[in-house]
């Protein structure tokens, strides 16, 4: 029992984190649909610095390798105000794309001296607590909100809308590239061509399971951490096939939205902020 | 007189030398990538074309199976010779390329239907993995062997139950724990099985999968395990004991060079099938080139004891007289020589016969000592 | 100095915009191809070389099918508000409903029209039932159809890897072939299954026609634009919804079977089936700016980029994530040329 709750936190720690980046940014009113591929980048930077000088400039490196990639996205969704949710999936293939022809020459070598995986986990509770007291404790926090609900009155009130999302991006890229980092140097040390497999987009939707709250997050990740682990625990254990295991997380996270009612989004998610609209 | 004769005969040779070169062209089914699969065959490739002066090679890398045909269409206007295809799902697509085609010749990797210009190429490890199930017995202290398994087709299936039959003839109690993680390559969810199966008490892993995730993760807790495709004990030199190691290179260089030489052309190939084992070269035991067990190991398997044919021998030795066995010109031993029985009872090789090719390649029965979920599984 | 929102914007602007980012595009792209080594001019050659021979257009062709089908619908669902993101899902669904038909029930004349209507129809169900987890539960229909594409690739395993695999496979993930009643007829000897072609042409001329000219189109137009006007003019929100769902998620099963029926002649492992088509189809139509009539354009327009990102790969050996480079680098472009053609910087004094 006690092994599938270690599974669940660590495991579901690398989700944690990336949800919790796209969590800020779309609590601000910016959807970010590109977290795998800047999951992807991230984990190949800081792949790449810790074999070059050590993991602590890994870790960095993947962290402002995501910070950066954030505002990148801002750049369209906010300098540009484009289309928010096709420039996220331009930004994951690019990601994804890039990292893969980039990362070519590391593939095959293993890591010499991996990060313990304790200390990013107990790191992504803080950030999660951290980003809690953020939104609700902060005047940034009561900044990032309002942009996010209503941009306009925010405009108003003097709020500087694009620096807030601006901020937010950053920041939220940065945690995003932090979940790359764990991935790479913590939870499988070494980089492969895909090695973020789809985690990246369960992170989305775990922004959605969340109801955009970052303590529920915490409970979202580890539940679907749990989960996956599970398939693997009761797999022969139980009369069901393997494939039916493989799909349960997926499937009980349809029941549990559907259980815990009408999920709750910001209300100028998605829309390009356009002073004088 | 005798200048000019002598001076044509030069230049003919020389014309004759340089040849054409031979161009082969390969399809890969995934990305190259750092293990597995197609990395092992792209290695293939290279030593092929250091090998062999007058070759030239092509790859394409990720082909889905419903765009191979489109692919050999491309590599034959671009002038390939050999198209080789490197994954069973583009039989249809090989056959039709083939009769498309019939002056280029085809090789299927673990194909099974051949044509006049279609021959089908395997490298198998059943062998490899007896050798590597007795070094798992042996080593094992819960008597829980792990195998994290892709898919659950004849091939894996066949591992899986040399390598039990290996573990079960050391210590006939031991257990082999099946999980199957449905892909080739997914390395979070060989992480998790492999997790899954440390936490049931596992203590040394096999797999197929393409990355060394198992080897990693494993070696974590301390759980010795055995490298797969690749030399992979640089990702764990204290905990990867052996393993199965391909070398693609010696088919290929072998075909090519008969097809250089006229042996193979694109009219006899009805009957050329390669199903290569370790007396061949194809396959090797060992955790890295020319390391057949990791001496870290070696004690501890000198140590260990089993009983053959009523006496007892040390594991080591066993392990060693059997692959020299088997890499001999005329190998006797075979895991798989009857009596065999599945995990339900049912007879499966009889007392005294070997499995034939056919049995091998349509195995879709479990050994005994196998645990958990094996699809598929004859009634 | 500010950047606001333009109204009006001059067809000049609109067109200088475009320029420019492509061109951007097309500069990162040359810088990307020359850190590997090759000519950007080379490689640019090969991205639209499909357009220079048969094979090639047979090629753009094969792809355009299915993200056709899928496009236009989703242009319709998108419109209306409804993101489907499970298109995946609904292809692998009719892919499975067309299997079904193909291998277990006795084979006639009247075996391809059933495998479409049972394919076409499961996906339809498919995509209803997150519609109806939306309008009974509030539950966002993006997290339920991406968690549902999930579901059916462990369906098709299951299936391959079980019950359905196929005597004559070798244990191998297949299912037997289909009997010759239920493969579709292709173009000479490419894989253009055109039937599905008609198919996807008659979805996009039917449903610009439904949105555009008929009072349900109308509806479905206002719910997309104007949520509370909708609400305002007592339209029924929920089963417009639910309707877009099940069209889109119907066409999506139609391209399933066709990919079956059409290409692969069995139902085998599902990645190899579904090839991210149904993602693709989202950026179809979204290019076709809520118009399915569009997808006509813009559905071989990504088909040709997808076919010369497979060129690129054949002729250089470039890995395959080029393709996802490329297609990202080109709508970041297109995206960015959309948002500035649309805004104007205006100089305060």
């Amino acid at each position: 029992m006690e092994e599938a709750l270690v599974r669940a936190v660590l495991f579901g720690t690398p989700m944690l984190l990336a949800s919790l980046g796209a969590l800020l940014s779309e609590r601000g009113g910016v959807v970010n649909l590109g977290v795998e591929g800047m999951m992807a980048l991230s984990a190949l930077a800081a792949f790449a610095a810790a074999l070059e000088a050590g993991p602590v400039w890994g870790v960095l490196c993947g962290v402002g390798v995501g910070s950066l990639l954030g505002l990148f996205l801002g750049v369209f969704a906010v300098f540009l105000r484009a289309n928010q949710f096709v420039a996220g999936l331009a930004l994951a293939a690019l990601g994804l794309g890039a990292s893969g022809l980039l990362g070519k020459r590391y593939e095959g070598t293993p890591l010499p001296d991996p990060l313990p995986e304790g200390v990013l986990a107990g790191l992504a509770l803080i950030l999660a607590l951290g980003l809690h007291l953020l939104l609700s404790r902060t005047r940034y926090g009561l900044y990032l909100r309002s942009v996010g609900e209503n941009p306009k009155a925010a405009d108003l009130f003097g709020v500087s809308v694009d620096g807030v999302r601006y901020l937010a991006l950053a920041l939220g890229g940065g945690m995003i590239g932090l979940a790359g980092a764990y991935l790479s140097l913590a939870y499988r040390p070494s980089w492969t061509d895909g090695m973020t497999s789809g985690l990246g987009w369960v992170a989305i939707a775990l922004v959605i399971l969340a109801g955009w709250q970052p303590l529920r997050a915490v409970l979202g990740a580890y539940f679907f951490g749990l989960l996956f682990f599970l398939q693997f625990r009761l797999q022969g254990s139980v009369p069901i096939p393997s494939e039916a295991f493989a799909a349960m997380p997926y499937l009980l996270v349809i029941l549990v939205l559907a259980l815990s009612g009408r999920a709750r989004a910001p209300k100028a998610l998605g829309q390009p902020f356009d002073r004088g609209r | 007189m005798r200048r000019i004769l002598g001076l044509l005969l030069l230049a003919l040779g020389l014309a004759w030398a340089q040849g054409d070169k031979l161009k082969a062209c390969f399809i890969y089914v995934g990305p190259i990538g750092d293990a597995g699969w197609t990395y092992a065959h792209d290695q293939g490739r290279k030593k092929a074309e250091a090998a062999l002066p007058w070759l030239e090679t092509r790859y394409v890398e990720s082909v889905p199976e419903a765009q191979a045909l489109p692919v050999i269409d491309r590599f034959v206007r671009e002038g390939c010779q050999v198209i080789f295809a490197t994954s069973f799902g583009y039989m249809e697509a090989v056959l039709e390329g083939a009769k498309k085609y019939p002056n280029v010749i085809f090789a299927h990797a673990t194909g099974v239907k051949r044509a006049p210009n279609v021959a089908t190429y395997m490298a198998d490890f059943y062998q490899v993995y007896y050798l590597n199930g007795l070094a798992a017995g042996a080593l094992s202290k819960t008597g829980k062997v792990g195998y994290v398994a892709a898919f659950p087709i004849p091939e894996v299936k066949r591992h899986i139950n040399a390598f039990t039959l290996g573990v079960r003839a050391v210590n006939p109690k031991a257990q082999v724990l099946v999980r199957w993680i449905n892909a080739w390559y997914d390395p979070a969810k060989a992480r998790e099985a492999t997790e899954a199966l440390l936490a049931q008490g596992a203590d040394v892993f096999a797999f197929t999968e393409d990355t060394p995730t198992v080897i990693q993760t494993a070696a974590k807790k301390g759980a010795y395990s055995f490298g797969h495709y690749t030399p992979m004990l640089k990702f764990a030199p204290d905990h990867v004991v052996s393993g199965q190691i391909v070398h693609w290179d010696v088919i290929y260089i072998d075909f090519l060079k008969k097809v250089k030489e006229g042996v193979y052309t694109a009219k006899n190939l009805q009957n050329v099938d390669y199903f290569w084992l370790l007396q061949h070269k194809a396959v090797e035991m060992g955790a890295d080139y020319g390391v057949p067990i990791n001496p870290k190991h070696v004690p501890l398997l000198q140590k260990a004891e089993m009983t053959v044919g009523g006496k007892k021998v040390s594991v080591y030795d066993r392990i060693m007289s059997l692959l020299k066995d088997m890499q001999s010109p005329k190998p006797t031993f075979d895991p798989f020589t009857g009596p065999i029985q599945d995990r339900k009872g049912v007879v499966r090789i009889p007392a005294g016969k070997k499995a034939t090719l056919q049995e091998l390649l349509t195995m879709e029965w479990a050994a005994p000592g196998v645990v958990g979920d094996w699809p598929g599984e004859p009634k | 100095m500010r950047w606001e929102l333009d109204p009006s914007p001059s067809p000049w602007k609109v067109f200088l915009a475009y320029s420019l980012f492509v061109a951007l595009a097309l500069l990162l792209l040359g810088l990307l191809f020359r850190l590997y080594g090759v000519s950007p001019l080379k490689a640019y050659g090969l991205l639209l070389s499909p357009l220079g021979d048969s094979l090639g257009l047979a090629e753009v062709g094969r792809r355009t099918i299915p993200l056709l089908l899928i496009g236009a619908g989703l242009a319709l669902a998108f419109r209306v508000g409804f993101f489907n993101i499970g298109a995946e899902g609904q292809l692998l669904m009719g892919a499975v409903g067309g299997t079904y038909v193909a291998l277990f029930l006795p084979p006639g004349p009247w075996t391809l029209p059933l495998m479409f209507l049972l394919g076409g129809g499961l996906g339809a169900v498919w995509s209803g039932l997150a519609a109806w987890l939306r309008v009974r539960f509030g539950a966002n229909e993006i997290l339920t159809t991406l968690m549902q594409n999930y579901l059916v690739y462990y369906l098709v395993v299951y299936l391959v890897a079980g019950p359905w695999k196929g005597q004559m496979v070798f244990g191998f993930l297949y299912t037997d072939r289909f009997p010759p009643e239920a493969q579709l007829p292709r173009l000479g000897d490419t894989l253009v299954h055109w039937p599905t072609l008609l198919l996807g042409i008659a979805a996009a001329l039917g449903l610009q026609l439904l949105l555009f000219r008929t009072p349900l189109g109308f509806e479905w137009r206002v719910l997309g634009e104007n949520p509370e006007a909708a609400r305002y003019l007592g339209l029924k929100g929920g089963r417009l919804i639910l309707l877009a769902a099940l069209l889109s998620g119907f066409l999506a099963g139609l391209a399933g079977v066709g990919e079956v029926a059409g290409i692969h002649l069995r139902l085998l492992e599902p990645a190899q089936i579904s090839l991210g088509y149904g993602f693709t189809a989202i950026l179809v139509a979204w290019l076709a700016r809520g118009r399915p009539l569009w997808a006509l354009f813009t559905a071989p327009l990504l088909g040709l980029i997808l076919a010369g990102g497979d060129a690129l790969k054949l002729a250089l050996s470039m890995p395959f994530r080029v393709v996802d480079v490329v297609a990202g680098l080109l709508l970041l472009s297109l995206i960015g040329a959309e948002a500035l053609s649309q805004r104007r910087l205006v100089w305060r004094r």
